[in-house]
């Protein structure tokens, strides 16, 4: 049953693909995708292209997809390990979501960084209390890692 | 929070007449006190009857409001905190969570009145407010759309769809999206998936206790939607597994029974009577419908005579002290004198070596005839003189020998568990061909059960003798009356040994009088071992 919806979702992608996202599997298994996310025109990120991995756990959609970053990001939700923390990957997933809404959630947490709930709390204070400093080193990571 | 509270209560006559108690009190009192006074008067109803939920503070304990019960078994206040030991007298109730349900549903029969909506709208909001009455009062009397919208009981804007299971010919779900769907369902949002995703999702959500919205929107599945795609009271489920989540967040009143597939749940309703017991080194134990003995305070097993704190330093001292300790005491030992390797069987620590037929204690490895007469000398800790300038190696050594005899005593009660089960099965035999009645053979589990809890109260004395000063005089005291009960309990525990049933029944009275024997020893121990906590002789330390 995953496997159709997954087809589907694919297809989907294929036929009306969202604005600064793309995904696709990276070989023969549909479980195994790999996605990419240019970075928002008004953040820091501008510029970059970070790419993510997605894996479909076997009971999807019922179950959220895993996905993190394999792309180095600077940023106060997504950790060194390219870990997300995102509620809608987490309690907040509904059956109802896709992979297409989930990437443009993403997107929005790349403009829109959630400090009060942080996954990394040194950048989270720098982010609060230094914003320039943070849009610096994350301007500085992008050309680095994602340019 | 006055009137919420009156609210809440609306329907409960026995809060009426305290109401009314109360104002016709305060008639005699001066006007200036008034204040006072009332707010005094506040206090007592709440400490005594505990019928009252609307203490300063914490109001979680009585949401539910299963503890209309005390105030029948407890009429009178003040007198009766303390029993005649001096112990503080705990008030509890042992329920079940399917009797937790049943409390839960006709408590809404009680509240229903104040909404006006049914039962199952009323369990949503409920469950949204983790079961607390109050705050969900206080909202509801400020703004009641605002509450309906946040449970999802309505939503902004309204589609109007009817809501159940509806019959397609020919549906596409997109969960699953497979075509050819016949039955659907959908809440009055209108997002409509078909019943086989429903049923899917609603069971992985089913242990989460939470509320279980739409698939797509927030608007609240209730229990009659759940019934209705899952089958018949499928949604005790979810109502049960929301009674876990209300009870580990309420754990100051609510404790679940530690043993092993044990459904109880303690319910303390007079918390006050909770705090004095640590002043007094005394442990507030409860029992369960059961027969499981625990610590409300701490939720161990009973470890009396050791408190609260003595079971802690304890348990955090075994979990530093390498897990291996423990596998390598527990099993097998070789016998002393040819070397065969014996594993223990029963409780017993009175070994015969069945091959050299060489008799020994389990414990210290001795010949058993050292132990026949008087004391038992190996539960007394030799400080071993050569080691004694390496402290820290002395105070390991002194942790191995106190951790092995804890450890020895709490398997030993584990076979005399399986050895009480094995002969309760032989004594039933017994009654079917001789026909013996049940209460005749009472004196079994009895004598059972006085093994175990000597066992128990033996296995945490070694504690207390561990963080005791050895040199005082009570302590000395102390290992005398654990010596005793150690005589006592093998004793009882040989007893129960005995291979043939009619043997069990001929050798009554001498059940009885060890088994009692084994009682007042522990009791005597106990008492010992709070007298060290209570005069600084027994301090737990880090």
């Amino acid at each position: 049953m995953s496997l159709k919806r997954i087809t589907k979702e694919l297809n989907d992608l294929g036929r009306d693909p969202p604005t600064s996202c793309s995904a696709g599997p990276v070989g023969d298994d549909l479980y195994h995708w790999q996605a990419s996310i240019m970075g928002p025109p008004d953040s820091p990120y501008a510029g970059g292209v970070f790419f993510l991995s997605i894996h479909f756990p076997t009971d999807y959609p019922f179950k959220p997809p895993k996905i993190s970053f394999t792309t180095k990001i600077y940023h106060p939700n997504i950790n060194a390990n390219g870990n997300i923390c995102l509620d809608i990957l987490k309690d907040q997933w509904s059956p109802a979501l896709t992979i297409s809404k989930v990437l443009l959630s993403i997107c929005s947490l790349l403009t829109d960084a959630n400090p009060d709930d942080p996954l990394v709390p040194e950048i989270a204070h720098i982010y609060k209390t230094d914003r320039s400093k943070y849009e610096a080193t994350a301007k500085e990571w992008t050309k680095k890692y994602a340019v | 929070m006055k009137v919420s509270g009156k609210l809440a209560e609306g329907s409960d006559e026995d809060d009426e007449s305290l109401i009314l108690d109360f104002e016709s009190d305060s008639d005699v009192i001066d006007d200036v006190d008034n204040e006072s006074v009332l707010l005094g008067r506040d206090n007592d109803v709440n400490d005594s009857s505990d019928s009252s939920c609307y203490e300063s503070g914490d109001l979680s304990g009585n949401y539910l409001g299963f503890d209309q019960r005390e105030k029948v078994l407890n009429p009178g206040f003040g007198d009766n905190t303390y029993d005649d030991d001096g112990v503080p007298k705990l008030n509890y109730n042992c329920l079940t969570t399917d009797q937790i349900y049943e409390l839960m549903v006709s408590r809404l029969e009680r509240i229903q009145p104040i909404f006006q909506l049914s039962y199952g709208d009323i369990i949503v909001m409920l469950q949204k407010y983790a079961w607390s009455e109050e705050r969900l009062l206080e909202d509801w009397t400020e703004d009641r759309e605002k509450v309906l919208v946040a449970c999802g009981l309505e939503i902004t804007k309204t589609v109007s769809k009817s809501r159940g299971i509806q019959n397609h010919s020919d549906f596409l779900c997109h969960i699953c999206c497979e075509s050819n769907k016949q039955k659907t369902f959908r809440l009055e949002c209108g997002h409509e998936y078909c019943v086989e995703c429903y049923e899917h999702y609603i069971k992985d959500k089913l242990p989460e206790g939470k509320i279980i919205t739409c698939m797509s929107c927030s608007l609240a599945l209730k229990n009659s939607d759940i019934d209705e795609i899952l089958g018949d009271n499928s949604s005790q489920t979810l109502m049960i597994s929301s009674i876990k989540g209300f009870i580990q967040k309420h754990s100051k009143h609510y404790k679940w029974c530690p043993f092993v597939d044990c459904n109880c749940v303690i319910q303390v309703s007079n918390l006050s009577s909770l705090s004095e017991f640590p002043r007094l080194h005394l442990s507030p134990y409860v029992v369960c419908e059961n027969q499981h003995r625990f610590c409300f305070k701490c939720g161990l097993e009973s470890h009396s005579p050791g408190d609260c704190q003595v079971a802690e330093q304890w348990v955090k001292l075994a979990q530093l002290e390498s897990e291996n300790l423990n596998w390598v005491l527990k099993n097998t030992k070789e016998c002393p004198k040819c070397g065969v390797n014996i594993e223990k069987n029963g409780g017993c620590n009175h070994m015969t070596c069945q091959s050299c037929e060489y008799q020994f204690c389990w414990i210290c490895e001795q010949c058993w005839n050292g132990h026949g007469g008087g004391f038992y000398e190996c539960t007394r800790f030799k400080k071993d003189e050569k080691l004694g300038t390496a402290e820290t190696k002395n105070s390991l050594r002194k942790y191995t020998f106190y951790y092995k005899l804890f450890s020895e005593h709490e398997n030993s009660a584990k076979l005399d568990w399986n050895l009480g089960l094995t002969v309760e099965q032989k004594v039933k035999v017994l009654q079917e061909n001789i026909g013996i009645s049940w209460i005749e053979t009472q004196f079994l589990s009895e004598s059972i059960r006085a093994l175990i809890e000597g066992r128990t109260t033996l296995k945490w004395s070694f504690p207390v003798a561990f963080y005791a000063d050895p040199s005082h005089n009570l302590t000395k005291i102390f290992v005398d009356n654990q010596a005793l009960l150690v005589s006592a309990v093998e004793d009882l525990s040989q007893l129960l040994q005995v291979k043939e049933p009619q043997n069990i029944i001929d050798r009554k009275r001498e059940f009885y009088n060890k088994a009692r024997f084994v009682e007042t020893r522990s009791k005597a121990l106990a008492g010992c071992g709070r007298d060290l906590l209570c005069k600084g002789i027994c301090v737990p330390f880090q």
